[in-house]
């Protein structure tokens, strides 16, 4: 029974990949897969990548370039299953190049073991595990990790003063490296961690951990959350009325937080890559494009690292030009050096790690604004 | 129908499914000429194996499993860590796991074993969450929400089976025996003795089956093989995290076995084909956000239209009965004890 039924689905699958392939215009046209989650729980992510990525090619398009550039779209729902489903699709079309996603490190991991053995390149927006770069040379990021931010952060705090500091994070593989790069840092600057706490992410209540963190009296908190996550926290801050200055990561980094948190949002600091209201030409450009495309407010860092990942793909597909081929694409997104990306100036060190500056914001009266201190 | 005809064709269809899945399958699959194939077929045995093993608990038994993602983690875990600290190959890893998932469902089957219905749900739930969080915050062995990684790929006299083709071949023969094991299981006396207990377990307590102890059986069993099927993911994706054994993987190994009919095996590998085939048969008619619309209307529709599932438990064993002879054979056991006891289970 089961091997009939098996031939039926695969036959019907067979048929639809024999079917014509496109027609090729007079350019040559080039593929690039994208994994990402378009539904499930994630899929606000999703969706914002691919808007970004829309507009980025959408830019290329326009700009006369001699080749013309094509992205598949593929929805992984953050799911295993599915994210090594279609990395074995992406390997099996020849005319796909180089992939980008997917959103979870999770998903890129085990998505990254297929192309190590396919010899695909990947390029992640957000995937900050530890391990990821490591699975093989075909694996690159464009996402700053905690390796990067976590100590920066330690040294802001401690040069503000601050002695005694609460952690809290998400119990993801990202709020692991959250808590232990930012930790160590501190410590060995001569700070003192009085509290550290995991939570799942979703959390509704944080009142218990904020009892917990205001009964230790730390000077201040130092978050590992997404914005979702930060808004609840934050409220429930105000509402307890502890009054302990909060510092978080680029990844809360999100116009959607002051939007949910309101006012009580006024006076967090956090690091980024990205500004909306950085005055640079190609900054403004987007903004304004993500504005018209999507009718949302302004982007927040993850589109923006997006929208610089496949900026970087197409910049490296253009190097490799005319003779592309998923080995020369690899190389060429491996000599990625200085590029003006609106999450800042990239280069790709010999582990593929990005390496880029971060700015000091605050939010005040409702906006993310730079800050020195 | 008499013996040899029932011999003949329990060795037709044998013959029929054993080709199929090793000669024809795999022949369509390289004619595609995509590795892609290779991998839904691989997640479809997985999950088939995974659907089988929920159906001899779920299934025949009638126990309402909520928490059988938590073995397939244990399994997965433990083939990953085995074959990362200790270096151990894929070949012990693979039953290594079954037996510690074997264990562990045994272990928590001891204080569950006496609750029925709604009630072992809520045990087999609670404790489904409960090894799920052990995996999430148990860092120091787990690591975790990292996940692990399995580098040293799966190799033994030269052959790479993590390329797609061996990697078929060898989740197709561990699956394969493994259904046939449970195929055994619930084509037998001792299904037979499942199904009292799952028709009414008083009923079948005041005959003389001894309940507590087959429903202990048969979690042990059934976690073995949910924890065999966690190492062949393990090691045919190289990366496992705890979002790989979450509640709605639990959700979805039982929406296979329900899809497909309760207590019918047939239909449990028919439900993780459908259900893992599907979404990507619907990417490739690029349905885009429609997929998940459209496999719940499909969930939905059988239910309304077809409650005992796609292929029911009768029409199953019937067919069962007579191409395999499987049910007769143990008619005729029950005969021969002449009125006599007979002892169910092998504890």
């Amino acid at each position: 029974m089961k091997n009939r039924r098996n031939i039926l689905a695969l036959g019907s699958a067979l048929a639809l990949a024999t079917l014509p392939l496109p027609v090729y215009a007079q350019q040559p046209t080039y593929k690039i897969g994208y994994q990402l989650p378009l539904t499930g729980n994630t899929a606000q992510y999703g969706i914002d990548f691919k808007n970004a990525a829309e507009i980025a090619l959408d830019q290329f398009a326009k700009a006369g370039k001699p080749f013309k550039v094509e992205i598949v779209f593929e929805d992984s729902r953050s799911d295993t299953k599915e994210g090594v489903a279609i990395a074995r699709k992406f390997v099996d079309d020849k005319s796909i190049v180089g992939v980008l996603g997917d959103f979870t490190s999770g998903v890129s991991i085990a998505s990254a073991q297929i192309y190590k053995e396919a010899g695909m390149p990947q390029l992640s927006q957000t995937a900050s595990h530890p391990d990821y770069t490591k699975v093989s040379e075909w694996q690159f990021r464009n996402i700053t990790t905690q390796a990067q931010e976590g100590p920066l952060n330690a040294e802001w705090l401690y040069a503000s003063g601050y002695r005694k500091v609460a952690v809290i994070a998400e119990q993801t593989d990202w709020g692991q490296t959250v808590v232990s790069n930012f930790v160590d840092k501190f410590k060995a600057l001569g700070g003192q961690v009085v509290f550290s706490e995991f939570f799942n992410r979703g959390l509704a209540d944080f009142r218990p951990i904020i009892t917990k963190i205001a009964r230790d009296n730390p000077d201040a908190i130092y978050t590992g959350y997404f914005y979702e996550d930060g808004a609840q926290f934050l409220k429930q801050m105000k509402q307890l009325s502890v009054t302990i200055p909060v510092h978080s990561t680029s990844a809360s980094y999100n116009q959607q937080l002051i939007t949910l948190a309101g006012a009580d949002a006024e006076g967090m600091k956090l690091t980024a890559t990205f500004l909306p209201n950085n005055p640079a030409k190609n900054v403004q450009d987007f903004v304004a494009a993500w504005k018209a495309k999507t009718g949302q407010a302004e982007p927040g860092q993850f589109p923006a690292q997006a929208y610089d990942a496949v900026n970087i793909m197409l910049a490296a597909l253009e190097r490799a030009h005319p003779n592309v081929t998923r080995k020369s694409l690899r190389d060429q997104l491996a000599a990625t050096k200085n590029f003006p990306g609106v999450t800042g100036d990239t280069t790709f060190d010999a582990d593929r790690e990005p390496a880029k500056k971060l700015v000091r914001a605050q939010v005040k009266n409702g906006t993310f604004v730079a800050v020195d201190q | 129908m008499n013996a040899s005809d029932t011999s003949h064709h329990r060795w037709l269809w044998t013959g029929i499914i054993l080709t199929g899945l090793f000669v024809l399958v795999p022949l369509l699959l390289s004619l595609a000429g995509r590795s892609y194939f290779y991998q839904i077929a691989n997640t479809i045995m997985i999950f088939a194996l995974l659907a089988a093993s929920m159906h001899l608990v779920t299934g025949v038994a009638g126990l309402l499993q909520l928490g059988h993602a938590a073995f397939y983690g244990i399994g997965g875990y433990c083939a990953a860590l085995l074959a990362t600290h200790f270096k151990l190959s894929f070949v012990v890893t693979i039953p290594l796991a079954g037996m510690m998932a074997g264990l562990i469902a045994f272990l928590v089957a001891v204080p569950t074993m006496r609750l029925v219905s709604i009630y072992f749900a809520v045990a087999t739930l609670g404790i489904g969450q409960m090894l799920h969080v052990i995996t999430l915050n148990w860092v120091p062995v787990t690591k975790g929400p990292n996940g692990i990684l399995l580098f040293g790929g799966m190799k033994v006299f030269d052959i790479d089976f993590s390329k797609p083709v061996p990697a078929y071949y060898l989740v197709a023969v561990i699956v394969a025996a493994c259904i046939y094991v449970i195929h055994c299981l619930s084509h037998s006396y001792y299904g037979n003795a499942l199904r009292a207990l799952r028709e009414d377990d008083q009923c079948a307590d005041a005959m003389g089956i001894n309940t507590p102890r087959l429903k202990l059986e048969s979690f042990t069993v059934s976690g073995f093989f949910a924890g065999v099927a966690g190492a062949l993911w393990a090691h045919t994706a190289g990366y496992i995290s705890p979002a790989d054994f979450n509640f709605n993987v639990s959700i979805l190994i039982l929406s296979m076995v329900v899809l497909g009919g309760l207590g019918s095996l047939p239909g449990s590998i028919l439900g993780a084909i459908i259900l893992i085939g599907l979404p990507e048969v619907l990417r490739e008619f690029k349905a885009g956000d429609f997929r998940n619309i459209i496999i719940g209307i499909v969930l939905f529709g059988v239910i309304l239209f077809q409650p005992r599932g796609l292929i029911g438990e009768v029409s199953a064993l019937d067919f069962i009965r007579n191409q395999f002879g499987l049910g007769r054979k143990a008619k005729n056991d029950a005969n021969k004890t002449d009125g006599k006891q007979m002892r169910v289970g092998w504890l």
